[in-house]
């Protein structure tokens, strides 16, 4: 079996030996063993479904939230890995669906990822049924617990859906999670103690610095000073997509390294190419928002700069991760001031409705009217809102059917309740992060125990309580930046570049 | 490398893209109406004006601009007393504007400092505009993907994310002998498309395209490196794509493989949903509706309310086969008089002569012409 296992790694996937972690896990999951995964980002999560999924008979789902990496994913498995895989999700039309779902009747296809909206659809689950699933495995599965950072409704059904498909084995795995968090995941999908597998979080090759800023002018010159001397490829992380378009013409003007922006605002293709750049190292660092680093597979990150405070502590150790993968040393600073705080507050008072607001979604929900986009934009509500709202109202309604009905009030209240306690936990996390940056104590040991990890080792440096040296992260590598060289210019030439002859 | 300098250079010259756009409009309509255009608002109003005035280059010429970047424009104009406020005649005219004597000539002078007639010259139509987008998008992920092909390695991340359109690339490309024959005819046929170009156009179309050995650039970054205005580059990549289109809609035959991607066929009017563009094709072929149901395989009610959509979409439709214009006037006459929309209600009016479908396409041809 063990022989096996590693012909199929190597055959497959072009590696020598397993990661820590991913061998555990995988035999577990052969055994038929429902199985919890923690491994820290970039430790090789993804082989320890993949390759089970060879071996299994039936069909592997991949639940997964983020539709991006879906597309990544099942891209790579079929031109680098020769997998038979697919995807299915919201954005395709019926016809790509009905494709996909015939693929899985004929049998054609060992891998699907799926994202849990997706996978609540009846016929979907009546093809899987059929085709006889061998293995859910369930990824950011963090997102199923109301105690995690990135709460997500849709993941809530996914215990009754497991049922569903005939009960196969779970597998679930995550980065970010506390004890709290894995303990639920736990309970939820009936995983045993013994088949928690937790790779070490702690990243040793990465030194943890922080500096608190006055005023953005501050803010402003350290980060440019450090994207000057730092060895890159880096990352600075901004909370907003204006404080990336500012820091980038302003960077522009003034900084020796090669940098663009990353956001959500910009249109789909410039997203692409700047990522494409990137990832060729046709450029140094990236000033992005969140959105960018999801399913980047960029091993030689050097250091990530977070221009503003995230909003929580798994938010933050998940944009850090990127660093380093390759297991070189890495640097992540981290610049905070008052003024971040009150930011991610007033943002937590937008995402979370008020009791009035919950009332008129109610009149809405009762009078069967659907929100569009002016509606909400009436009630000044987000679609998220919305969303979670539908979430509550709904399961609310199924459980009084069961008791007698409450009053029109009463039901409100109790819906705007529950959407309290979600904005408590965030609340909760946001105060978290904020002893992070105020406490004295060694940074790495802080984060470690967060995530209930007891190993603090480090290579390099350990952190900036604990003394570290900037300088030593800091490289030569000056790239002249780029100017319009050619002189000369052929169409015939620049062709027979584009397109190369056989 | 001076970015401040073509901000600057870049406003300077959005406000003679929209000072030149406005020329035509003043006195007539609003401000708004240039902002619309340049846009590429799908509002019949818009499309009307559009015609109406010959401003086919400036449709859509910035789809994503905001109103914030509008504001900034008008403010910028009237600042420099380019174009100044003029009440509108008549009780219900709105505000409208005029262009002052300074504000026609600076229009002329950007017109041919910075070359508008050439720039403007390939778009003798409405819809070129609506073309340019889906063109790029097939071009960039084809040449990708035969790039990648001729490189010998198939594991890259598509620039192009759109769905239709991938899926359009990936038809052209499913069988073997179409892959030789696009591997081995497409570098010639970009060749000879773009061998007439000026060299600017041709150096800004290739650098943005991705490939084998290049990532392409971004407009932005090639703004940058030449040191020009990023809205001078628009112009030229715009003109340069519908010079492209014009010029392989008219020699399909010299461009095989690359007039394929402004073929006819499946092609949809922009301005309708899906299907009712679907039987709009078909009403143009001269389809009647109880025709077009059976072949579309759809209830007869449903081809009515494309025909609805059509009248309030496609101010260049001729419905009098479904609606005499003597009875189009009935039924808004009865409209105005009862005060109402209501259906029931103005059949209930006219009589037993007239159907519903009548009075929704004459209430849909009112709205379409007073859709602001």
């Amino acid at each position: 079996m063990d022989k096996d296992l590693h012909f199929y790694l190597q055959e497959y996937f072009g590696y020598e030996t397993f990661r820590p972690g991913q061998a555990a896990i995988i035999s577990r999951v052969l055994n038929g063993q429902s199985v919890l995964g923690l491994m820290a980002t970039g430790g090789g999560k993804s082989v320890t479904y993949q390759l089970p999924a060879l071996l299994l008979p039936g069909i592997t789902v991949v639940v997964s939230p983020l539709i991006s990496l879906m597309v990544d994913q099942v891209q790579q498995l079929r031109t680098k890995r020769r997998i038979q895989a697919a995807y299915l999700n919201s954005t395709q039309d019926p016809a790509e669906s009905r494709e996909v779902l015939q693929k899985i009747a004929a049998g054609a296809c060992k891998l699907l990822y799926i994202s849990p909206e997706k996978l609540q659809q009846s016929y979907v689950q009546h093809a899987l049924k059929r085709a006889r699933v061998s293995l859910v495995a369930i990824d950011e599965a963090h997102c199923i617990s109301a105690w995690g950072h990135d709460f997500r409704t849709d993941y809530l059904r996914l215990p009754d859906t497991v049922k569903l498909l005939g009960n196969p084995p779970v597998l679930a795995v995550t980065a970010t999670a506390t004890t709290a968090v894995r303990n639920e995941i736990c309970t939820l999908f009936g995983i045993a103690q013994e088949n928690v597998v937790v790779q070490t979080l702690n990243r040793a090759n990465i030194a943890y610095d922080l500096a608190e800023v006055n005023g953005e002018s501050e803010r402003r010159q350290l980060t440019f000073e450090l994207v000057d001397r730092l060895e890159g490829p880096g990352i600075v992380y901004c909370s907003t997509r204006q404080a990336v378009d500012v820091l980038v013409a302003a960077y522009q003007l003034e900084g020796k390294r090669r940098v663009e922006g990353y956001h959500g605002g910009m249109n789909s293709m410039e997203r692409m190419l700047i990522q494409t750049q990137f990832l060729a190292g046709e450029l140094d660092v990236i000033i992005a928002t969140n959105a960018f680093g999801m399913g980047i597979d960029k091993p030689d990150i050097r250091y990530v700069i977070h221009y503003q405070m995230p909003a929580s502590l798994e938010a933050y150790s998940q944009e850090i991760g990127r660093i380093g993968r390759d297991g070189q040393p890495g640097y992540a600073m981290l610049l905070y001031g008052p003024e971040d705080v009150q930011i991610h507050q007033y943002m937590l008072d937008k995402e979370y409705p008020t009791p009035l607001q919950v009332q008129q979604f109610l009149q809405h929900h009762r009078a069967g009217v659907s929100m569009d986009a002016q509606a909400l934009a009436l009630l000044g509500m987000s679609e998220e809102m919305t969303a979670m709202l539908t979430f509550y109202t709904e399961r609310a309604l199924a459980r009084a059917q069961a008791s007698t009905p409450k009053e029109g009030d009463n039901f409100a209240r109790d819906i705007w309740q529950e959407t309290e306690k979600r904005k408590a936990v965030k609340r909760k996390k946001l105060s978290e992060m904020v002893s992070y940056v105020l406490a004295d104590s060694c940074l790495r040991k802080h984060l470690n125990q967060y995530f209930g990890e007891a190993d603090d080792s480090y290579h390099r440096f350990c952190c900036t309580r604990c003394g570290l040296q900037r300088g030593a992260y800091e490289g030569e590598r000056t790239v002249l930046l780029q100017q319009d060289v050619q002189n000369s210019w052929s169409l015939r030439q620049a062709l027979d570049m584009l397109l190369p002859k056989k | 490398m001076n970015n401040q300098n073509s901000v600057a250079e870049d406003l300077e010259l959005l406000c003679a893209v929209a000072l030149n756009a406005m020329i035509p409009l003043a006195n007539e309509r609003t401000l708004q109406s240039a902002y619309y255009i340049l846009r590429g608002r799908k509002a019949n109003q818009t499309l009307q004006d559009v015609h109406l005035y010959s401003l086919y280059p400036y449709y859509r010429m910035f789809p994503g601009f905001s109103k914030e970047d509008w504001d900034k424009i008008v403010a910028t104009l009237f600042q420099n007393g380019h174009v100044q406020q003029r009440e509108g005649e008549g009780a219900i005219a709105k505000p409208t504007f005029l262009v002052t004597e300074k504000g026609k000539q600076a229009a002329q002078e950007a017109y041919e400092k910075y070359r508008f007639a050439v720039w403007f010259s390939p778009f003798t139509q409405f819809d070129l505009a609506a073309r340019i987008e889906p063109f790029w998008q097939r071009l960039h992920l084809l040449v990708q993907t035969v790039s990648q092909m001729l490189g010998k390695d198939l594991s890259f991340t598509p620039v192009v994310t759109d769905k239709s359109v991938q899926l359009w690339v990936k038809q052209q490309l499913q069988f073997p002998e179409a892959r030789a024959v696009w591997m081995s005819g497409l570098r010639e046929e970009l060749y000879h498309l773009w061998e007439p170009l000026e060299p600017d156009v041709q150096k800004l179309l290739v650098a943005q395209l991705s490939g084998i050995s290049q990532v392409g650039k971004t407009l932005g970054q090639l703004a940058k490196q030449q040191q020009v205005a990023r809205v001078y580059l628009t112009l030229l990549f715009r003109y340069g794509l519908a010079a492209s289109i014009q010029r392989l809609m008219k020699e399909a035959q010299t461009f095989p493989l690359l007039s394929r991607l402004v073929s006819q066929e499946n092609r949809l009017d922009p301005r309708l949903s899906n299907s009712a563009a679907r039987t709009y094709a078909m009403v143009q072929r001269g389809l009647t509706k109880a025709e077009i149901a059976t072949r579309r395989n759809m209830k007869e009610s449903t081809v009515e309310d494309h025909l609805v959509e059509i009248a309030l979409r496609c101010p260049e439709w001729d419905e009098s086969v479904y609606l005499p214009p003597e009875m189009r006037s009935v039924i808004v006459a009865a409209s105005e008089k009862l005060q109402t929309s209501r259906l029931r209600l103005i059949k209930d009016y006219v009589g037993p002569g007239v159907s519903y479908l009548q009075i929704r396409l004459a209430l849909a041809r009112r709205q379409g012409e007073t859709n602001g």
